[in-house]
């Protein structure tokens, strides 16, 4: 019996300090929405290359629908969640007490993608007039991103055929259903320019793509908490903004490193042996580049070069989730990390009044989102 | 149902639950007064009963017509059962979105959600009906001299009918069921849709408002097959109180 | 109708694979007009011979000639009346008594009057309108008999018509057939377990074999007609009583 008893005190006298370590680490979910996806990288880089656990957090995402992220984070059972900048707005419309602290989007990933020149003709969005236009719902960023496009061609939804298709803008673009497609431009026009090139998408050509950012520039996706958290949480709050901001620098300077991090949270990413190993080299070399304190324009053009290796090595299709990350890359970087705009927080209310979603409430715009830990990092 | 909306009024009273998540009967009744008057609610409804409806005409009409055939020819059941159990135990959400792709988002995809829900209990019955005709009444229509369609008319339709009526009852409430998930998936209406667009819109009394006329619209077609029932099995109830 | 059995004989598929004889051979004559009881053992296959007669079971082989012509599907100058007076629980008495009216395209009015004026000598002019679970057992069948007279049968066949009911309940409507029967010219051919039920109907009582059932006796009931239930204890109905009750208990042994 005592010797058992010795063996149990030794036990936990090796294990204890590894305990302590971990008990200091805050167990945190954070809400996200889609599915597990190359575009949630700087979360997976947070997780394994411990931004996260640095700044005190056991990270877990979750993904769920947009609305449900948000009254999860409203009601307190969550404490981090990842929205666009307009459910922020209706939602503090309809008396939820949340806030935007960090924008991870710089510019808004909505765009229309058209069929190329040779085929539909449309090279302005005032041609799209009484066309067939997808949408996968009247809702959410897509639904807030047209009106907005629609409107800087000073038209509106009843000015085109507008139909919803779900989340299934390559299917029904590539069976020309519609003429012009809704679609999150950082993914869905690779995907149909890759169906295209492989003569799955009938006749279409390069489709064309226009950016709703390149017209008006409208809040995206960011970091949400409950606005009790602001006096009561300052410093949770602050962790996770450094965090976040930390794990988003690391994904846009070295995207190699951000996809092969990201083989184990998504499903069906190429992972051959021969394409692993090229990133884990490119990867490395990178890692050495960084160390030469390279300016952004730099870093941006290391990408570049980064993908023309590639592009010598494998073929498209192969390289197309990586696509999909530089162009997120595109529209996450920015001078500074997790700044917000009042202006674009204003555009977005223009566009929602336009919609008539808001039907008279106020929205004070100014307690809708802070920077104050944006600040609270950079120094 | 009166102590429900009194617990309902309690909790909100005393605010045990954020308004937005569980808001006050009050705010519901003026949120269905509005969505009534702007023509909100009875746009989405109309949507929903007909794909009800026609899901129903196709589900049921189809479910009657395979099981009388399978119940009168064992090899179609050997044939077939396999197909139809594998279907069936498939959930309907699972091939929803196939649906949506194959016919678009309009009330086609809905009505085939619909038919395909309610088809199951209406077969299944119809064939337990039919194999319960009495042999010895089938030797009565046989000694008559009945032809095919009289023994389905006065024989096989009236005696398997109690069993159809009660698939029946079970089918009209999967109808809602069968519309809403394809309005959940995709639409642009129906009251399915009304509940995602108050979702995003976070208008929790307006999702309140949907909900309770979906639960409305099940509780009616429910009423309405049993008076039905009521109205075709009267030699039931005036058997059995003997 | 004059009825003709040549060599009748029913063969079931066992629940082995293997053949089971049911029936016969069997050969019998029925003359027009005649009334003529089955009597024999439990399963010597007298409900058998009623199908096989009614159509509704072909014979392994042999022939069933209705006045001179062969029988193989049920012929509209034929009734049955079965055990169990069968009846559509969802139809009224009427409507269960009009059912062969309706089957053959009797308009509504016409078929209502017909039974209209069929119920009060069949004691059911008070129910008219009720439903088969609502009847005792002896208006079931009252019902059933009435089903077979709106038919107007040439060849009347009863398979123990009155087998479920009471000794009281069973003699009334035994002799209501009779009366039922009197003057209608119709062939009557009735399976029945009951001897002295047999005896008072009849004017020839065949006695079967066990399985498979043949004839072994053919005994006259010359008793003078109309009968009566008075009858039941006069010595010519207790010799005849005793000659049939001999020839089953001979089979028996």
């Amino acid at each position: 019996m005592t010797r058992i008893l010795a063996l149990a005190l030794i036990l936990l006298a090796f294990v204890s300090p590894a305990v302590r370590a971990q008990e200091a680490l805050q167990d945190e979910r954070i809400l996200l929405t889609f599915v597990p996806n190359i575009q949630f990288s700087p979360f997976y880089l947070g997780i394994q290359d411990g931004h996260f656990a640095e700044h005190g957090f056991n990270v877990t995402l979750e993904h769920l629908q947009e609305p449900e992220v948000l009254d999860l984070v409203a009601a307190g059972h969550a404490d981090f969640g990842i929205v666009s900048g307009e459910q922020v707005i209706l939602a503090r419309a309809q008396a939820r007490d949340v806030v935007y602290v960090f924008e991870w989007f710089q510019k808004y990933p909505v765009g229309l993608v058209v069929q190329g020149h040779n085929g539909s003709g449309i090279s302005e969005i005032s041609e799209l007039r009484d066309r067939k236009v997808g949408i996968p719902g009247r809702f959410g960023a897509s639904y807030s991103g047209l009106t907005a496009l629609l409107h800087s061609a000073g038209m509106t939804e009843s000015d085109i055929e507008l139909t919803e298709i779900g989340f299934h803008a390559p299917d029904v673009f590539c069976s020309k259903v519609v003429s012009a497609a809704v679609v999150y431009i950082n993914n869905e026009p690779l995907q149909i320019l890759n169906r295209s090139l492989a003569g799955e998408c009938s006749d279409l050509g390069m489709p064309d793509v226009f950016p709703v950012a390149e017209q008006v520039d409208l809040v995206s996706n960011g970091l949400i908490v409950h606005s009790d958290m602001l006096e009561r949480e300052t410093e949770k709050v602050q962790n996770m903004v450094s965090a976040l901001g930390q794990a988003l620098k690391s994904a846009i300077e070295n995207p190699a490193r951000a996809y092969l991090v990201s083989l184990e949270y998504v499903e069906a990413l190429p992972n051959e042996v021969e394409y692993v190993e090229a990133l884990q080299q490119l990867s490395m070399e990178q890692e050495a580049f960084l160390d030469t304190q390279p300016s952004r324009e730099d870093i941006a053009q290391s990408r570049l070069d980064m993908r023309g290796q590639l592009g010598q090595m494998f073929d498209f299709d192969m390289l197309e989730q990586f696509d999909v990350l530089l162009n997120s890359i595109d529209l996450w970087d920015a001078e500074v990390l997790g700044f917000s705009e009042l202006g674009s927080w204003e555009s977005m209310l223009a566009t929602l009044e336009l919609l008539e979603f808001l039907d008279g409430s106020e929205v004070d715009l100014t307690a809708s989102f802070t920077n104050v830990f944006i600040m609270g990092s950079s120094e | 149902m009166l102590l429900l909306l009194l617990v309902w009024q309690l909790i909100t009273a005393f605010g045990l639950v954020s308004a937005f998540l569980l808001p006050p009967p009050a705010q519901v009744l003026d949120a269905f007064v509005e969505a009534v008057s702007s023509g909100l609610l009875a746009r989405h409804t109309l949507t929903t009963l007909e794909e009800m409806f026609f899901g129903l005409l196709l589900g049921v009409s189809i479910g009657l017509s395979l099981g009388y055939l399978i119940a009168k020819a064992p090899l179609l059941e050997f044939i077939l059962s396999p197909i139809i159990v594998a279907f069936q135990s498939t959930p309907i959400v699972a091939y929803a979105p196939l649906l949506i792709i194959w016919l678009g988002s309009g009330v086609e995809s809905k009505i085939v959600t619909t038919a395909v829900i309610v088809f199951f209990p209406m077969l299944v019955n119809t064939i337990a009906g039919i194999r319960a005709v009495p042999p010895q009444l089938q030797d009565l229509m046989h000694s008559l001299n009945a032809r095919p369609w009289q023994s389905f008319r006065h024989l096989e339709l009236p005696s398997a009918l109690p069993v159809i009526l009660a698939g029946l009852r079970t089918s009209a409430t999967l109808a809602v069921i069968g519309a809403v998930v394809g309005e959940f998936v995709s639409s642009g209406s129906g009251l399915g849709h009304l509940v995602t667009l108050a979702r995003n819109l976070y208008d929790t009394p307006l999702v309140f408002v949907s909900v309770f006329t979906m639960t409305f619209i099940a509780l009616s077609l429910y009423g309405a097959v049993a008076l039905l029932e009521w109205r075709l099995l009267a030699w039931r109830r005036r058997s059995s109180a003997s | 109708m004059k009825l003709s059995l040549r060599d009748i004989s029913v063969d079931f598929r066992g629940a082995n694979g293997g053949r089971l004889a049911a029936l016969g051979p069997i050969s019998l004559d029925v003359a027009e007009g005649e009334f003529v009881c089955i009597v024999g053992p439990s399963g010597c296959g007298k409900s058998t011979l009623i199908r096989v007669v009614a159509g509704l079971q072909a014979p392994t082989t042999g022939i069933v000639e209705a006045d001179g012509e062969s029988i193989s599907r049920p012929s509209s100058a034929t009734a049955i009346m079965f055990q169990d007076a069968n009846l559509m629980p969802w139809r009224s008495v009427q409507d269960n008594i009009a059912l062969p009216l309706e089957l053959a395209g009797v308009p509504k009015a016409a078929r209502y009057a017909t039974v209209a004026e069929l119920l009060p000598q069949l004691h059911l002019e008070d129910f008219a309108g009720a439903y088969p679970a609502e009847l005792s057992g002896g208006m079931a069948q009252r019902v059933a008999l009435g089903r077979v007279i709106v038919q107007h049968p040439r060849l009347l066949l009863l398979d123990e018509p009155f087998g479920a009911l009471d000794a009281l309940t069973r003699e009334k409507l035994s002799l209501e057939l009779l009366q039922v029967w009197r003057g209608s010219g119709q062939t009557v051919v009735m399976v029945t377990h009951n001897i002295n039920e047999a005896v008072l109907l009849a004017d020839r009582v065949i006695v079967m074999s066990s399985r498979p059932g043949r004839t072994v006796a053919d005994i006259s009931i010359d008793l003078p007609r109309p009968r009566r239930v008075e009858q039941l204890f006069c010595e010519a109905f207790l010799i005849l009583a005793r000659e049939v009750r001999s020839a089953i208990e001979k089979e028996a042994a």
